[in-house]
């Protein structure tokens, strides 16, 4: 039973460690470039629909205003990761591999204080509204706890996973992101807008993260300028575990992350197990994986770029 | 590249398109020179006169034929900008083939245009309007404008290289000294301004004016210079830093701020061995700085110690090296198989783990080792032989305070770590690293040990750091988990990348901006952050080889400079040949 529960609290948090972490897969699949700032577009999303909630309806829980807050994160963490690839980015192409990667810190650290500055009240953790039906009270299936949230969370996936899928293999932009992703010259050469499709993929994974974003406010009821970081970090071991680049490989890693983490947390006995040292437990998998299996669970091809 | 018509012109210099403002300066090229002289004669002309109507703002200024610090500074300006005229038509035209005084002169003059517009401005809003404004201000500020114009209109002349100025020595080291001295009274001038604006307004000065040199291309045969005399220059910088305590006559406030510059730049170096030299990320480096504090805590005299045994301080300084030296090999190991983003994720975690665990290690959650979030606090100061570092102590009449004291302990150190970096850079194991930093497989094929190599650069940039983490301990008085966050490491590398990879005075400037500034500029302490990471942002974009860069580094982000390649082979055959 203990093991059942920890499995669906892992299957929790892993949906989210999974929406964000095909951000990063993505992005890299195609440009190579660890996008450090996207924990950052996740935490944005969050504010976004916050912002929606407290400008418009104010006060108010119908779960149908969860439609336009889920439309105000999607809009404000995809324009935001747009327009960083627009202007941090796009002009450090083909700079040598360290430009990028300082650059995404800079932009890190200016989005979470933009938000802490200019954000009204954001200088210390803000309240989540309560949405009727996907927070509140927990169901109970037998000994079970079923949060609400978890639900949205889980199926918020599962609707993503979906469209994902959809999108890279039936749509002309999709198939173009797998063949720049695969040859970025050949794909140049074959007609295909690689800027275009460097920014659509920016934008995919934004969506997703501005509706993590979502999900984390209903489970957590408060969000920070901070929580972009650590669950940025978390999302980016699920992309490495899956095998970065490989899009089904996020939303698997992200799971297994999120399982093994809650399992860990029951289960490792004495001083070293429980929730302080869960973080520690995700990292030290995500060095294990980087050491001995640096292509990932699912093998995407391997990427060895220094 | 377009060249011009008229046969008798020489060609312009490469990189450089003429525009239209180039057909003015050509009509205009005495009046300009003109322009500039009155300029800058009006310029000095407003410093001697008042400024303000009220005494109380940025100093003095309401006094008329007795200049305050702010009206100096222009009449300085004003001085440099002679200097330049001169050089450009007049007496001074030797000096006026080597170096480019209508760019310097044109940069010089909107520096002071934008340090007068601000002063004004901060006299207009500090008091109440603009009709507090005394008529000196606006004196200076036209000349400034004139200077400026004229500077921008006077016609750009080819100058040659000063890689083939031969001066006598003596000069070129008298140079240097008064460079070094100048440095050390800018330094304890600037630190002991506790009104912002005037900090701030100082900080536009010396940009200016740098940026000027710069223009001018002095800094470009200061470089020169520099390899040349490289041990007087050593010698210079260690004097100022050594006497810069004796200029502070006791205060601590100031020598807190240093001691802290030091300690973050002797960690910096050490964390551009890693980066810098061997070219591998690393992420998580402030976890060596913490291993170290961390060990010098648990074994101090401290009643909220956890370890019995008090050995020492100089045992404690290596035990906390090799402490983290260790933790360097063990985090180096993956790196026989990752590399790249992937090193810089798995040192990333790395230093999270390291924070983690030492904020989880409470006694609850595993063995009391470091009282969790807590910390130890409560370390007393070091006492080696009768000396305690917590006294304040006179010498020649100086009375040193407590962080004076530490200051120097640093300023040891970080000779120790400048020397180990320097001879480490100058060797085959140097060698070996920048061989791997730019292609790990031909670096193998050829014979480096690469694996082995990398190891030691993890373990000795570590070890560095650890020695510095045991005395920020004492020095701190506590050691908390908190204090070890990513955005420390973060920090660390941006002083690396900002001053300059590869290069020493580069780590020590950028690490000097990144902490003085913040301390310095309270008013903006709460937009510190924001600047920092729009700045990194900037600063990739604009010039992503910092401020100081080595010149190999140089040329690997401008790999299609073809002139910048011939010149530091130039460069390179000039340093063969004298050696």
């Amino acid at each position: 039973m203990l093991f059942l529960q920890q499995l669906i609290n892992g299957l929790t948090s892993g949906s989210l460690y999974a929406l964000i972490a095909v951000g990063y897969t993505v992005v890299y699949g195609i440009v190579q470039l660890i996008n450090f700032a996207h924990g950052e577009v996740f935490m944005i999303g969050a504010f976004g629909s916050l912002a929606v909630w407290t400008i418009f309806f104010q006060g108010q829980t119908s779960i149908l205003i969860l439609i336009p807050m889920l439309l105000g994160a999607v809009a404000a963490s995809v324009g935001v990761a747009v327009l960083m690839e627009r202007f941090a980015y796009r002009p450090l192409r083909h700079a040598p591999r360290l430009a990028p990667l300082i650059t995404a810190i800079g932009v890190s650290v200016s989005l979470q204080e933009i938000v802490r500055l200019f954000y009204p009240g954001a200088k210390s953790p803000l309240p989540y509204p309560q949405i009727d039906y996907v927070s509140g009270t927990a169901l109970q299936l037998g000994d079970i706890t079923l949060r609400r949230s978890a639900i949205f969370t889980v199926g918020a996936l599962v609707v993503s996973a979906v469209f994902l899928w959809w999108f890279i293999n039936r749509t002309k932009l999709g198939r173009g992101m797998q063949a720049v992703s695969q040859d970025p010259d050949t794909a140049r050469l074959m007609g295909i807008n690689v800027d275009r499709v460097i920014v659509v993929a920016f934008a995919l994974g934004a969506l997703l993260a501005g509706i993590a974003g979502v999900a984390q406010g209903l489970q957590t009821n408060s969000i920070s300028q901070i929580m972009g970081f650590t669950a940025g970090l978390k999302a980016f071991t699920a992309a490495v575990l899956g095998g970065i680049g490989n899009v089904a490989g996020a939303v698997v890693g992200g799971l297994v992350l999120g399982v093994a983490e809650s399992l860990a947390t029951q289960f490792i006995p004495g001083a070293f197990g429980g929730t302080p040292w869960k973080d520690v437990w995700a990292f030290v998998l995500l060095i294990v994986v980087l050491v001995f299996r640096p292509q990932g669970l699912l093998g995407a091809r391997v990427v060895d770029r220094a | 590249m377009s060249t011009v018509s008229t046969p008798t012109q020489i060609a312009p210099t490469p990189g450089y398109h003429p525009s239209r403002i180039d057909g003015l300066r050509e009509q205009h090229g005495r009046l300009a020179w003109l322009l500039v002289l009155t300029g800058l004669v009006v310029l000095a002309a407003g410093c001697f006169l008042s400024w303000s109507y009220d005494p109380e703002i940025l100093g003095n200024l309401s006094i008329s034929f007795n200049p305050g610090s702010l009206q100096l500074f222009m009449l300085t300006a004003a001085v440099l900008a002679l200097v330049y005229a001169l050089a450009y038509r007049g007496p001074l035209r030797g000096l006026g083939v080597w170096i480019d005084s209508a760019k310097a002169l044109m940069v010089l003059g909107i520096g002071a245009l934008g340090f007068m517009a601000i002063t004004l401005a901060v006299v207009a809003v500090t008091s109440s309007g603009l009709i507090n404004i005394d008529p000196g201000g606006w004196v200076s500020l036209v000349g400034s404008l004139v200077l400026a114009v004229g500077g921008s209109l006077l016609e750009r002349r080819p100058t040659k290289d000063t890689l083939h100025a031969q001066l006598p020595a003596w000069v070129e080291i008298g140079t240097i000294v008064v460079l070094m001295a100048m440095l050390l009274f800018g330094a304890a001038y600037a630190l002991g301004q506790t009104d912002g604006n005037i900090f701030g307004l100082f900080l536009v000065f010396v940009v200016a004016v740098a940026w000027s040199l710069f223009a001018a291309g002095f800094f470009t045969w200061l470089g020169i210079v520099a390899q040349r005399h490289r041990r007087v220059l050593m010698l210079g910088a260690f004097a100022v830093a050594f006497l810069f305590p004796f200029t502070q006559n006791g205060s601590d406030a100031n020598m807190s701020i240093a001691t802290q510059v030091l300690i973050f730049a002797a960690t910096a170096l050490g964390l551009n061995i890693v980066v810098g030299l061997a070219g591998l990320l690393d992420l998580g480096y402030i976890a060596f700085l913490g291993a170290g504090a961390y060990t010098a805590a648990t074994l101090s005299t401290s009643a909220f110690a956890t370890i019995g045994w008090k050995p020492p301080f100089l045992v404690v300084v290596l035990l906390g090296a090799i402490v983290a030296a260790t933790l360097g090999l063990i985090i180096g190991t993956p790196t026989l198989r990752v590399s790249g983003d992937y090193l810089a994720i798995v040192t990333l975690a790395f230093g999270e783990i390291f924070r983690l665990t030492m904020s989880n290690l409470d006694g609850n959650n595993g063995p009391d080792l470091t009282h969790g979030p807590n910390g130890i606090p409560a370390i007393p100061d070091l006492q080696i032989g009768s000396f305690n570092f917590g006294d304040e102590h006179t010498i020649l009449g100086f009375s040193l305070g407590r962080f004076a004291n530490y200051y120097f302990v640093l300023l040891v150190l970080a000779l120790v770590i400048i020397t180990v970096f320097s001879r480490l850079n100058n060797s085959r194991i140097g060698r070996g690293w920048v061989a791997i930093r730019e292609d790990e497989k031909a670096a193998e094929a050829m014979g480096v040990n690469v694996f082995g190599l990398k190891l030691f650069a993890f373990a000795s940039g570590a070890f560095l750091a650890g020695m510095a983490g045991t005395v920020k301990a004492h020095q701190d008085v506590s050691v908390t988990p908190d204090q070890y966050v990513f955005l420390e490491s973060a920090f660390l590398l941006a002083a690396v990348v900002l001053g300059g990879m590869g290069t020493v005075a580069g780590v020590f400037i950028g690490a000097t901006i990144l902490k003085l500034l913040p301390e310095k500029l309270r008013f903006i302490s709460d937009y510190r952050l924001l600047i920092f990471g729009v700045l990194l942002v900037l600063m990739m974009r604009v010039r992503p080889e910092g401020i100081i860069a080595s010149q190999r580094r140089q040329l690997e982000f401008h790999e299609e400079d073809e002139a910048l390649a011939e010149r530091i082979e130039e460069v390179h055959l000039e340093e063969e040949a004298q050696t």
